[in-house]
């Protein structure tokens, strides 16, 4: 009985680890298909261009950084 | 009532790409999701040609079928939608789909890829007409606003026909007739089973 | 002379392109109506047609402008053959290989019964025949496994048997939940099938003494045991079932967790139709399992419940081994050096 609930036990725990890791690697649709070829604003306000690094939320629209 | 169908003149079609950027901007569609695309033939050799696909909205829909949660439905217009609600992502319409129109919006490990997505013909889904919670989900229902979808409205050189099946074969024909060639309806045979006999 | 040289010139040019336009405009007239093509051509003459794509390759491919590269396939027919299989076959096959098994079993309860224990001198005294990490593997891969069954069975039957049941929006979140399962759980249960693999391969690998105990039916009929060792025949074909069963699903399983990773549409196809299949025969095969671990055979639970079973028991189905594990210590039945006792 020890051996089938420390079975049920592990079994759980290791489909739970699986699950983290995989949603972690878990990309969406907008990083995947990402393309570098297009850039419709200034690259330093960053907000028009989803970009690869893109984390869902839009940055602040802070000063351009001049460069 | 009308069978809505979908019919892309090839010989037209000039890939400009507007009916997917009119279809991506109309229902706020992610980036990355594409709902409608064109596929480009022969690409740079002689006799290219382009084709606009998406959902064709099959007769006896593969995609409907395979459903393991049974979320797709058929509407009095024949267009085929599904609720997103019951959809549990597991991707067999992908898979079973003639045009590869299901998409999801996330690709890596299927176990939590999402609900799937796909074109609606402009028709929305199972939600009231013109709800938020319908366009959240599912775009902009253009079909009952007595519009057709944007990306056949507004095709420049109307390629792409959509509308009522024997209407837009009957305008694919005459267009065959006139200047004396057509490639035919692609992909009618697989969705419907038939095609446009010129 | 220049000039007449130039003169000349024109002259020739002049009437070559007389000549040129006199010829093109017979064929502009011949051609020419309102709309029509003004080349005289066809200009499909070339270009590509379905009917013609179909008979060099059975889908469509080209090329496309964005970075899904799935989105390339134009027209696949196959996703009909595949619809085809999922509704048409697998329905009727999966409930045939399940509900088949299940009657067999049946039959084989009501005309052979229960095997029960023969009394003996050894009945009551008890040796230790899995010890607790076996049985760890051994629960954690079963339990699992019914699971993935019970998910991987509502694939197929969810929207026959339990949707008009409960309700389409009820069923959604169901088989979502058991989808999470059926991924999630099969990664212990893939670890599960390489530890038994560790564990029991020794024990397992076909030698003579299986083929006599196949000649004897495995004393189902009749009243003689073969003799067998640690596992009989009938054990270590289960246990090679679950292990190319096993690895089977997991590959096809694999490939389908991580979608177009390594293959495109076709390969997923393919993936998918050999992975319920082979689940069905797996169904099956372990429906088998089940019944002569429990119901069919009085005294083989226990080799999985407390990982103790009756000497007497051990005696007559597993002779060999008893001996084999009473050689090792002088004093006849007791655990094994490296065992643990359970409980």
């Amino acid at each position: 009985m020890k051996a089938f609930i420390i079975a049920l036990v592990v079994a759980v725990a290791i489909g739970t680890l699986a699950a983290m890791l995989l949603n972690q690697q878990q990309r969406f649709a907008y990083q995947a298909f990402t393309t570098s070829g297009t850039r419709v604003s200034d690259p330093a306000g960053h907000s028009n261009l989803v970009g690869p690094h893109w984390n869902g939320v839009t940055p602040d629209p802070e000063k351009p950084s001049k460069s | 009532m009308a069978r809505m169908k979908f019919l892309c003149d090839a010989d037209r079609c000039i890939e400009c790409n507007a009916c997917v950027t009119a279809c991506k901007n109309e229902h706020e569609v992610p980036w990355g999701i594409n709902r409608r695309r064109v596929v480009t033939l022969n690409d740079g050799k002689p006799g290219e040609r382009s084709v606009s696909m998406a959902c064709m909205h099959c007769t006896d829909a593969p995609c409907a079928a395979v459903c393991p949660v049974n979320c797709f439905y058929t509407t009095a217009d024949a267009v085929v939608l599904h609720s997103k609600d019951i959809c549990i992502g597991c991707g067999y319409c992908f898979y079973a789909c003639p045009f590869g129109a299901p998409q999801y919006p996330k690709v890596g490990n299927f176990g939590s890829r999402g609900k799937m997505d796909k074109c609606t013909y402009c028709a929305g889904g199972p939600e009231s007409d013109f709800s938020t919670i319908e366009y959240e989900k599912y775009g902009s229902n253009r079909l009952a606003e007595g519009k057709l979808p944007l990306c056949a409205e507004m095709c420049s050189t109307k390629a792409l026909l959509a509308g009522d099946g024997e209407m837009i074969a009957q305008i694919y024909k005459q267009r065959v007739i006139k200047r004396g060639y057509g490639s035919g309806a692609w992909g009618w045979k697989t969705a419907y089973r038939e095609t446009v006999a010129i | 002379m220049r000039r007449t040289l130039t003169t000349f010139r024109t002259l020739v040019a002049a009437t070559i392109l007389t000549a040129a336009v006199g010829a093109s405009s017979t064929s502009f007239a011949q051609q020419t109506r309102d709309g029509m093509n003004p080349t005289g051509q066809n200009p499909t003459a070339e270009s590509v047609n379905e009917e013609f794509l179909f008979k060099q390759d059975p889908k469509i491919t080209g090329r496309i402008s964005i970075p899904d590269g799935k989105a390339a396939h134009l027209i696949q027919p196959a996703g009909r053959d595949y619809r085809d299989f999922r509704e048409r076959w697998l329905p009727w096959l999966s409930a045939l290989a399940v509900l088949g098994a299940v009657a067999l079993l049946g039959l084989f309860y009501y005309f052979r019964g229960r095997i029960l224990m023969e009394r003996g001198p050894d009945t009551g005294r008890k040796i230790l025949r899995f010890n607790g990490f076996e049985r760890f593997a051994h629960w954690m891969t079963s339990s699992c496994f019914i699971i993935l069954a019970l998910s991987g069975l509502n694939y197929i039957f969810g929207k026959r048997l339990l949707m008009p049941l409960i309700g389409a929006d009820a069923f959604g979140v169901v088989a979502q939940y058991a989808k999470f399962s059926h991924i999630y759980l099969a990664w212990p249960f893939m670890i599960g099938v390489a530890l038994m693999l560790v564990l029991w391969l020794k024990d397992n690998i076909p030698n003579k003494i299986d083929i006599d105990w196949i000649k004897a039916f495995g004393g189902f009929v009749g009243d003689k045991h073969p003799s067998a060792g640690r596992f009989n025949a009938g054990q270590k074909m289960v246990f090679w079932m679950v292990i190319g069963f096993g690895s089977a699903m997991s590959v096809t399983g694999l490939m389908m967790i991580f979608p177009f990773a390594l293959t495109d549409i076709t390969g997923m196809q393919l993936m998918q139709v050999i992975h319920a299949l082979i689940g069905i025969a797996f169904i099956a095969g372990i429906l088998a399992h089940i019944y002569i671990g429990t119901l069919g055979m009085e005294g083989a639970y226990d080799a999985m419940g407390s990982g103790k079973v009756d000497l007497g028991w051990a005696k007559v189905h597993h002779d060999l081994w008893v001996e084999e594990e009473q050689a090792k210590t002088a004093s006849g039945p007791q655990l094994g050096r490296h065992q643990v006792p359970a409980e």
